[in-house]
């Protein structure tokens, strides 16, 4: 069997998209006032998203195997074999997603301020390298930074950003 | 009347605070434009958190001029790295940057910089004077003609925004598919929560804009490790001089490729998703066309940066009369502003001028002043490009990151809206790798609920849908966003001779003319002959020709 090309698997990954989105629009309340429904329109959106992908699919696979081809060199020009070499070529967005999601799990306890502080500081780390004066300085833009825009927003606009456990015992 | 509310919206801005914040807006635009990478667009995103505690005239006026500065900005890398700043300014390096070789780099600054200034003001002359008369125009239009307004500017975007169209499209639905998540706004129905309640208020508009077009854009500058770690630009800047004498005389003496590309900048800004990138590149092409001495452009020659920079400062006042007379963004930039609008509780729409006159003339007016602060700054602000320049861009992209997380919760004090921020972030990432242009999918989140409520206002009014084509508006909308949408397929197919895109043009005209012959009155129906003229003569000339393709096509 021909492999798909990466154009066709995004196209089927969308139809299957629309397939969960146009099964929820059934478990929309429809009232019993009103001319367009609630419903309507998202599955008027729903169909044009289908039949667009649904074209996509059909472009990807007429291209074919050209495709596949352009699809394997450009991978193995971009990127090491394997999942070790998908993981070390994206390793960086990989991290920056990882430290904002621990970052947000961690909100309640440690707060914006002591929160902000530590994910730029770790994330510069990562990105940047520990080697040196980096860690200092990596400190340094850290909380001089973060420290200065939680102060303009809780002391100049007024807006009360989560303080967390700890600085909430304060 | 006009008088009057110009006086009271120079009054409302005539304070040290408002002043002293288009001073720093105007100053961070130009920083932020300055450094590749980073985006006009994602500038004044990173803006808005700041400005909702602010009153809205004073909040706007900021975005401004963020947003006049960040028009600017691009010229000094352009010009002293050879790298663009953004892309609307990536004509400028042409020639730009060949003049600062040649050892005129204070010169070729200063053309840039009065060549931006002058855009800036002849677009906000007719800003000033055209949104009203436009929004007169727009309050002929009714829910079917804003459906099919909305829709032409989904199409038209999506045409113009990539090479694929079909991923132009699906990501102007998938837009407006975001856009319906939550209670829907005519009768109040959950859609899309999943049980979850936090999605019944829907996702925030801001939250999503950020982190598609910001997040995203930061993640895409650090994926490679070692360019993460580099200066923003290897080559660095030297210290020059702005030459504002020179400049001003070489101005003076190509005063038509300043009016001309001016010009072609407000019309590309009115079309919606046409933005500055395209506008630059259109300007400087013409201004070769139309050129005594064509083959000079490329070597440092003063029309090569006045013609680009002048059209990518126009831009914006084009962008900025269609949102402000119609309520439509014209671009990605306009959408920011219009998600500003809304923080202030402020709908635009063809009345916003008529019934916020105070308001709208104070976005006028902070047009222009932040074009004056432009000119003054800009020296200034070279200086701390050049210290801009020896961050690295992981230091950039972690910072900002984390100002993107305290900006987004700061709007609605709500912790979910930041991990709207992060799936949006994530969504954005991967869409770009794969291709599909952010801009269609920004503005059918933008436009998605006007279009939904218009089509139940229309539905409301009558079941039948033939007004969707006998409305004149709706039918002209109708047949423009067909064109439109046929137009990716019309420039492949032209390189290629195939003999109907012979037709394309004509018939564009002949279709285009019926709606406009249908409005009555007297302009419309002459604008409609004139129309209809051109593409008679279009058609004379290639019969002429045997039905064989100009050198020229």
């Amino acid at each position: 069997m021909q492999r798909l090309n990466r154009d066709a698997i995004v196209a089927i990954f969308l139809l299957a998209f629309c397939g969960v989105f146009f099964w929820a629009s059934f478990d929309i309340r429809q009232p019993d006032y009103g001319v367009l429904l609630p419903s309507t329109w998202p599955r008027v959106v729903l169909g044009v998203l289908s039949f667009l992908s649904v074209i996509y699919l059909l472009q990807s696979l007429s291209v074919g195997a050209e495709a596949i081809e352009d699809d394997k060199y450009d991978a193995e020009h971009a990127r090491g074999p394997g999942f070790r070499g998908w993981i070390e070529h994206w390793k960086n967005p990989l991290w920056c997603f990882f430290l904002f999601f621990l970052y947000l799990l961690s909100l309640p306890v440690l707060g914006m301020l002591i929160g902000g502080i530590t994910f730029v500081y770790v994330l510069m780390g990562v990105l940047g390298g520990w080697d040196g004066n980096k860690p200092v300085l990596h400190a340094a833009y850290a909380i001089g930074l973060i420290g200065a825009m939680w102060s303009l927003f809780t002391f100049g606009l007024g807006v009360l950003l989560p303080p967390g456990m700890i600085l909430g015992s304060f | 009347m006009i008088l009057e509310n110009v006086i009271a919206a120079a009054n409302e801005l005539a304070n040290f605070k408002t002043i002293s914040l288009m001073m720093v807006g105007v100053a961070g635009g130009l920083i932020a434009g300055a450094i590749p990478g980073f985006t006009i667009a994602m500038a004044v995103v990173l803006t808005l958190p700041f400005t909702f505690g602010m009153p809205a005239p004073q909040g706007l006026a900021t975005m401004v001029s963020v947003l006049v500065g960040g028009l600017s900005g691009g010229l000094m890398a352009g010009i002293l790295t050879g790298i663009p700043g953004t892309p609307s300014s990536v004509a400028t390096t042409f020639d730009g940057f060949p003049m600062a070789r040649k050892g005129e780099p204070g010169l070729a600054l200063g053309i840039g910089v009065w060549s931006s200034f002058s855009g800036g003001i002849i677009s906000a002359i007719l800003l000033m004077s055209l949104a009203p008369q436009l929004a007169r125009v727009g309050l002929e239009f009714n829910p079917w003609d804003y459906f099919m307004l909305v829709m032409f500017a989904l199409t038209i975007t999506a045409s113009l925004s990539g090479k694929n169209m079909i991923k132009g499209l699906i990501a102007g639905a998938m837009g407006l598919l975001i856009r319906t998540v939550g209670e829907d706004e005519a009768v109040g129905m959950a859609r899309f929560d999943f049980g979850i309640d936090s999605l019944l208020s829907g996702f925030d508009f801001i939250a999503v804009l950020i982190g598609l077009f910001a997040f995203s854009q930061l993640l895409n500058d650090v994926r490679d490790p070692k360019n993460a770690r580099k200066a923003l630009t290897e080559r660095g800047a030297v210290q020059v001089r702005i030459e504002h004498g020179r400049a001003i005389r070489v101005l003076i003496k190509h005063w038509m490729v300043v009016v001309r590309s001016s010009l072609i900048g407000v019309f590309t800004g009115i079309l919606p998703g046409a933005g500055g990138s395209i506008a630059n590149i259109l300007a400087y092409d013409q201004a070769k066309k139309a050129s005594k001495h064509p083959e000079k452009f490329g070597t440092g020659i003063p029309e090569g940066i006045i013609a680009p920079e002048s059209s990518n400062n126009a831009v914006e006042g084009g962008a900025l009369m269609i949102l402000m007379a119609l309520g439509i963004p014209g671009d990605v930039t306009a959408a920011v502003m219009l998600g500003a609008l809304l923080i202030h509780d402020i709908i635009p729409s063809p009345t916003f001028i008529s019934e916020e006159p105070v308001l709208a003339y104070s976005i006028f007016i902070a047009f222009f002043g932040a074009t004056f602060m432009m000119i003054g700054l800009q020296s200034f602000m070279l200086r701390v490009f050049v210290l801009v320049t020896k961050v690295r861009m992981y230091v950039l992209a972690s910072i900002i990151l984390g100002f993107c997380g305290i900006g987004v919760f700061a709007l609605q004090n709500v912790t979910f809206d930041l991990w709207t921020l992060l799936w949006f972030g994530i969504l954005g990432f991967v869409m770009r790798h794969y291709g599909f242009p952010l801009a269609p999918m920004i503005l059918g989140v933008v436009l998605g609920n006007i279009a939904e409520l218009n089509l139940a206002r229309a539905l409301a009014i009558t079941t039948d849908l033939s007004p969707f084509v006998t409305r004149p508006w709706s039918l002209f909308f109708l047949i423009i966003a067909g064109f439109s949408a046929l137009f990716p397929l019309f420039q492949s197919h032209r390189v290629k001779r195939k003999k109907w895109t012979l037709f394309y043009l004509p018939v564009a005209c002949f279709a285009a003319s019926v709606p406009l012959f249908m409005m009555g009155g007297v302009p419309r129906p002459v604008l409609a002959t004139i129309v209809f003229g051109y593409g008679v003569y279009q058609l004379w000339r290639r019969a002429q020709n045997g039905w064989r393709f100009e050198t020229a096509d």
